[in-house]
């Protein structure tokens, strides 16, 4: 578990703790919860989750609500097992995370908030414990919030089991100690959230970013990245590139610099494509990549996503069909089980693509997979079964030589057909 | 306490001067007020009346209330949108994705049980894309839904009898409730338990374990009980429905055979008045005339079962033919509210070769005709007799000519032995002395100088390809022609009807180009009102159950005619009652012990060779209830009552079970192979408690169950259990109910959509209340759930509030009860729990995947 460094000039702004710790929580009662939501909305700030929506709206819809229990929950549960951005913002800079979750709770009139984190993370949960703790003992948290009359109870709320906790609705459930299924949206988690109070709902990247913005100013916060969604995201690099870990990069860098920027190819290698978003990403293939930036209506064009920060670089060894399939076989595996498109229709998927893996594909299939898709996403209950047919949909419109039917000859062109040697 | 019992002394004290008109109006108006005073006081905050604004659905404008879903407001409407998962008494879940719905300005559909109606929206149900997306989840569905709906053998009568339930019955030996079940569908038991070709026994699937069920035979027994209670202590047949009252109406069947009296039947338990036209003698049609009393006694069953129509008050007018006696416009004129057409077939086909009108040369049909009336055809004795055909009437011809003294019978048949419509009963014939020859075709008959017959010519015939029916067709073989001498040529290759008579004041009914009466194949109307037409004339020489089946569901069509119902409906209503036959699928059945099949016995082809006598021995009661026992009820419990199947017919998902050359040639498709097909979850059926039977298989993950029990029931017992695609809605650890917090109130198998939860089948039928024990508890009351046990006025002297819970249900299950801690250490050996019997353990055992179980 590593940082790559990021090339001079990209702006590093959620590693590094705060300098004065609890500055930016002051800032917050001084300037009153409507100053601070418009803050955020002046600076752009964007959902880190995947669902891109302006965190200081959110919060004004949870602060509006009429209802006298609110909560605020960080949530630090990281889906995709190859991943480990939260895991390495939690144990560097947790106390950022801690602030921005007080700072939220505080703003929609919570008295109560937690820190939801996997369970296996224990050198983050140690750390956010202790900063909890030792706020709590310093009157920073607790009955009386910094002197200001306010009360604010956190917790670390350790969560394990099923890779779906990571969705907003589930997660809730999961800290209810309920089976972690999701819930039809709407109503958002903003109106009807943990036990059917208004809750607001961060990633711990985005309350990262909250501390930032709240001490350095929506300004600042605007000149990084791409203006419709400014600031930076961690990005977790993995395969065919010579340097693997967690790079902060600002958001709308183009795939080829990122990529340029962990060290070009490995030794050996060309890449072929990259996979960004984890288990239900897309492929991009090495002809787009300089033109497709890392942001969420970057990758949106191509097919992908930036779902839980994962970028792996594939090469010429790897045959689409069978990683294809593979991950969509694990998303089925992972899925809840409520509804039944995602049940049965994703597992459905995985078949059909595993038997593009082994040559078994039938002349219908290729349309099969494409309508199952579909179906699967009109019909789909959270952003799971929405997203899992992704690897194969993009791996079929950018390398669809690779997927052949049974008794069709491949075409002698280098292509990986179904499964790698 | 005295105080308690006065009346309070404010407005509503009756006062002295309350019988003045002036002290009245004083009272009625303290009413009012106290009454307003209550209702204002009992809800301050609730508004009056919710808000109401319109919404648009499928083009029309609604009205909807604040906060309704849009589910809420369709089936408030009468819209039907579809749902698996949703139950009235919950929130909505969204689970089945069934409930989608098109709202203008959003990108994907809606989930109509969750998305709240809101004002000025525009909402279609019934797009094309919705149903798409339904179908697909429907296939998802049934790809991993390893179950099937009909047996088999009931799909492939032609009249659906409820097989499983009359074999159950054998076997318990109620007999009579078993001829009831058969009456419901076909009223002749006994007939149709000598004559019936049985394609139902084709399909059994004890023949996967080791043999068919003597289907046949079973109903058979059952139906001579009847018959001998009636002769003998003169008791009624069995009632299949509840005798209507009188209508009033009165129906003309001319005809009196198999469609003709069952039709009758059915009319006249719908409490019509029905007559019955026969050109014959005696009632009774090809029954009488066309089968031989040896396959079926005359006097001891068929005029016992015709007994169940004159016993309902039908009469039979013999010797009354239609076209020579009356017309159809004769018997409305007469004041006939409905007519029936059922002649049948009686038209024996030509043979269409030179010579046939030679002397010698005689329809099949009239000569047994003949031999039913007792004559004989002169100097048949010693003749030799060459019969033509391959149908149930040529093996009639031909054991009859051997009955009657011929000297020497020839059945010849165009087509193989195996493709010979009669092919089970040849062997017969041949045991009795008749010669049969397979693939020859006559091509003329030779005659001597007084146009006598002397012999027929035939055509060797070669198999070419599959015609229409499957079978290969038969092709002459040039020069292949050989003679068979003979004095007599019986035509037996098949009947049409007599369709003269339609032109005689028959207005408006006309035939088929094959010759036929042409009458609707639901509502059996031909072209003239009030005049239906069932049967043979309608559909050309079929089998027995064939018509039978036929004339019931003309006599429903008829009813509803003579009920004033619009016809177009009841086409939609009779093809919902029929079941369809593409639901089933193959499940194996591995644990059977192998029971052979108990076959009739028969008197030696010596003995009945030369008389008319019934020559199988029918069976004992002991052999019949061992023959039933073997039934493996392979039917669905939720059949008529399954979302699911509902559901899939309506979205036309499921596909044709019987496909010819499908997996080379194994011929059936099960219920789960669709577009999706894939690997299927196979779970074992848990019968361990005692109300509620579970069968996972049939399951779909709804979750109702598991919100009915949890959120109005408050016990929790079950919930999705794994992930992914094992993901189950099941106990924990698959543990029975009788572990559970189970309080059996059955709410459980209420809602579940599917047969995944039944109210399990009990012998018991009353239940005793110990009431020097009982605490008054009211759970009974609560738990119940078709409100079969209520609070009464003595409850009402409780001083505690029941709004309030008094007990909570969780609690109270872990009393005496295994935990799942205990349950884990094996504290309990919960295999023997169950009311102290040894259970299964095969069943017993958790219900797991089978990709899981051999790990």
């Amino acid at each position: 578990m590593k940082q790559i460094a990021a090339p001079k000039g990209w702006a590093q702004l959620l590693l590094t703790p705060p300098a004065t710790p609890w500055a930016a929580l002051r800032s917050v009662l001084a300037a009153g919860p409507a100053a601070t939501m418009q803050t955020l909305i002046d600076a752009g700030l964007r959902g880190r989750g995947g669902g891109g929506f302006l965190t200081g709206e959110k919060w004004r819809i949870t602060a509006t609500s009429d209802a006298e229990v609110k909560y605020a929950v960080a949530n630090g549960y990281e889906s995709d097992p190859a991943v480990f951005t939260n895991r390495l913002l939690l144990e560097k800079n947790a106390q950022a995370v801690v602030e921005g979750l007080a700072a939220a709770a505080l703003a929609v009139g919570a008295r109560e908030a937690f820190i939801a984190v996997r369970a296996e993370y224990t050198e983050a949960i140690r750390a956010l414990e202790a900063i909890v703790h030792n706020a709590e003992r310093d009157g920073v948290l607790g009955a009386n919030v910094l002197g200001s009359g306010r009360e604010l109870y956190m917790s670390v709320r350790p969560l394990q089991g099923s890779s779906m906790i990571g969705e907003e609705t589930v997660l809730l459930k999961a800290l209810a100690g309920k089976r972690g299924q999701p819930e039809q949206t709407p109503p958002y988690p903003s109106t009807v959230g943990y036990l059917g109070k208004p809750t607001v709902v961060n990633n711990v990247a985005t309350l990262a970013a909250v501390t930032w913005i709240i001490s350095n100013g929506a300004a600042a916060f605007k000149q990084i990245g791409d203006p419709a969604e400014p600031g930076t995201a961690l990005v977790q690099i993995s395969g065919s590139l010579t340097n693997a870990g967690v790079m902060e990069v600002p958001t709308g860098t183009p795939l080829a610099e990122i990529a340029a920027a962990a060290g070009g190819p490995a030794k050996g290698a060309t890449i072929k494509a990259l996979l960004i978003g984890g288990p239900s990403g897309g492929f991009v293939p090495a002809n787009l990549l300089a033109s497709t930036p890392y942001s969420g209506g970057g990758l949106a064009t191509v097919g992908a996503h930036i779902g839980s920060g994962a970028l792996l670089a594939i090469d010429q060894s790897v045959a689409i069909p069978e990683l294809a399939a593979m991950l969509t076989r694990w998303c089925a595996d992972e899925a809840c089980g409520k509804t039944i498109p995602c049940r049965i229709g994703t597992r459905r998927l995985a078949e059909i693509g595993q038997r593009f893996v082994d040559g078994l594909a039938g002349p219908q299939d290729v349309q099969k997979l494409h309508a199952l898709a579909a179906d699967v996403a009109d019909s789909a209950l959270c952003a799971h079964e929405r997203l899992t047919p992704s690897p194969l949909l993009t791996g079929m419109r950018y390398f669809e030589r690779e997927f052949v039917p049974a008794g069709v000859a491949a075409e002698k062109s280098g292509a990986v057909v179904g499964r790698s040697e | 306490m005295a105080g308690l019992m006065e009346r309070p002394s404010g407005n509503l004290a009756p006062s002295e001067s309350a019988v003045t008109s002036e002290g009245l109006a004083t009272q009625q108006a303290a009413e009012s007020q106290a009454l307003e005073q209550l209702l204002s006081t009992r809800s301050p905050q609730r508004p009056q009346r919710t808000p109401t604004f319109y919404v648009e659905i499928d083009g029309k404008q609604l009205e909807a209330f604040e906060g309704q879903t849009i589910l809420e407001v369709c089936r408030a409407n009468g819209i039907e949108v579809p749902t698996l998962c949703y139950d009235p008494k919950l929130p909505g879940f969204g689970a089945c994705r069934m409930c989608v719905v098109d709202v203008e300005g959003c990108d994907a559909p809606l989930i109509s049980c969750s998305a709240k109606a809101e004002p000025a929206t525009v909402i279609a149900t019934q797009t094309d894309r919705l149903r798409e997306i339904r179908r697909t989840n429907l296939e998802l569905i049934f790809s991993d839904h390893n179950a099937y709906c009909l047996p088999p053998c009931q799909n492939k009568c032609p009249s659906h009898i409820d097989i499983p339930g009359f074999l159950k019955a054998n076997a318990e030996s109620q007999f009579r409730e078993s001829a009831r079940i058969f009456k419901r569908t076909i009223p002749f038991p006994s007939i149709l338990g000598r004559v019936c070709p049985a394609p139902c026994e084709d399909h059994c699937r004890r023949d996967e374990v080791d043999e068919a069920i003597a289907i046949r035979d079973s109903h058979r027994y059952a139906g001579d009980q009847v018959l001998k209670s009636m002769w003998d202590e003169n008791i009624d047949p069995p009632l299949p429905f509840e005798l209507q009252p009188k209508t009033g109406k009165r129906v003309a069947v001319i005809g009196s055979g198999p469609a003709g009296a069952s039709a009758a039947f059915y009319l006249l338990v719908a409490g019509h008045d029905v007559t019955i036209f026969e050109k014959d003698p005696e009632p009774g049609g090809m029954l009488r005339y066309g089968i031989p009393q040896y396959r079926l006694p005359k006097i001891e069953v068929l005029d016992g079962e015709y007994q169940s129509i004159t016993r309902l008050g039908g009469r039979f007018e013999c010797g009354k033919m239609l076209g020579r006696d009356f017309t159809t416009a004769d018997l409305k004129a007469q004041g006939y509210d409905a007519v029936i057409v059922a002649i049948g077939c009686y038209d024996t086909n030509d043979l269409g070769i030179p010579g046939e009108e030679a002397e010698g040369v005689i329809d099949g049909l009239d000569y047994l005709h003949t031999a039913a009336l007792g004559l004989e055809y002169p100097n048949h004795e010693g003749s030799r007799v060459v019969v033509v055909g391959g149908g149930y009437t040529s093996m009639d011809c031909a054991r009859t000519s051997i009955r009657l003294g011929a000297k020497e019978v020839t059945l010849v048949y165009r087509r193989d032995m195996k493709d010979m419509p009669a092919a089970d009963e040849v062997h017969e014939m041949i045991e009795e002395g008749a010669r049969a020859i397979f693939q020859a075709g006559p091509t003329r008959v030779i005659v001597d100088e007084k146009n006598r017959v002397t012999g027929l010519e035939f055509i060797r015939m070669q198999l070419g390809a599959p015609d229409a029916s499957g079978r290969r067709r038969p092709e002459p073989a040039p020069g292949t022609e050989f003679i068979i001498e003979c004095d007599r040529i019986l035509k037996a290759i098949g009947q049409g009807p007599d369709m003269t008579w339609a032109t005689i004041g028959a207005d408006g009914v006309s035939a088929t180009k094959n010759g036929r009466l042409k009458a609707d194949a639901v509502t059996f109307q031909t072209g003239r009102d009030g005049v239906f037409g069932c049967g043979d004339v309608r559909n050309g020489a079929t089998t027995v159950v064939a018509s039978i089946a036929d004339g019931r569901r003309c006599a429903y069509a008829a009813d509803a005619y003579l009920q004033g119902l619009d016809l177009g409906e009841i086409r939609n209503r009779q093809t919902l009652a029929e079941p369809q036959p593409e639901f089933l699928s193959i499940v194996p059945f591995t644990g059977e012990t192998k029971e052979p099949r108990l076959r009739l016995k028969a008197l030696h082809a010596d003995e009945r060779k030369h008389d008319y006598i019934q020559y199988e021995i029918p069976y004992s009661k002991a052999e019949v209830m061992a023959e039933s026992t073997r039934c493996l009820q392979c039917t669905c419990e939720a059949i008529g009552f399954c979302d699911l199947r509902r559901l899939g017919i309506e979205y036309g998902t499921t596909l044709k079970t019987l496909e010819k050359d499908h997996q080379n040639g194994a011929g059936f498709r099960s219920i789960t192979e669709n577009r999706w097909t894939g690997a299927n979850h196979d779970y074992v059926r848990d019968d361990s408690h005692a109300f509620i039977l579970r069968e996972p298989s049939r399951c779909i993950d709804c979750g109702r169950c598991a919100n009915v029990c949890a959120e109005v029931v408050g016990a929790a017992c079950y919930d999705f259990m794994r992930t992914g695609f094992d993901t189950l809605v099941t106990t924990p650890l698959d543990m029975s109910l009788n572990e559970s917090p189970c309080v059996s109130c059955g709410r459980c198998a209420e809602t579940c959509p599917t047969g995944a939860l039944m109210p399990k089948p009990r012998l018991l039928t009353k239940y005793e209340v110990d009431e020097s024990r009982c605490i008054l508890c009211g759970i009974c009351v609560d738990a119940c759930p078709y409100d079969a046990l209520r609070s009464g006025f003595d409850f009402e002297l409780a001083h505690t509030d029941r709004s309030e819970p008094m007990i909570d249900l969780i609690a109270l299950a872990k009393i005496e009860r295994t935990s799942e801690a205990t349950f884990i250490r094996g504290e309990s050996n919960w295999e023997n729990t169950v009311a102290g019997r040894r259970h299964d353990p095969a069943r017993a055992l958790p219900v797991l995947p089978s990709n899981l179980r051999g790990k």
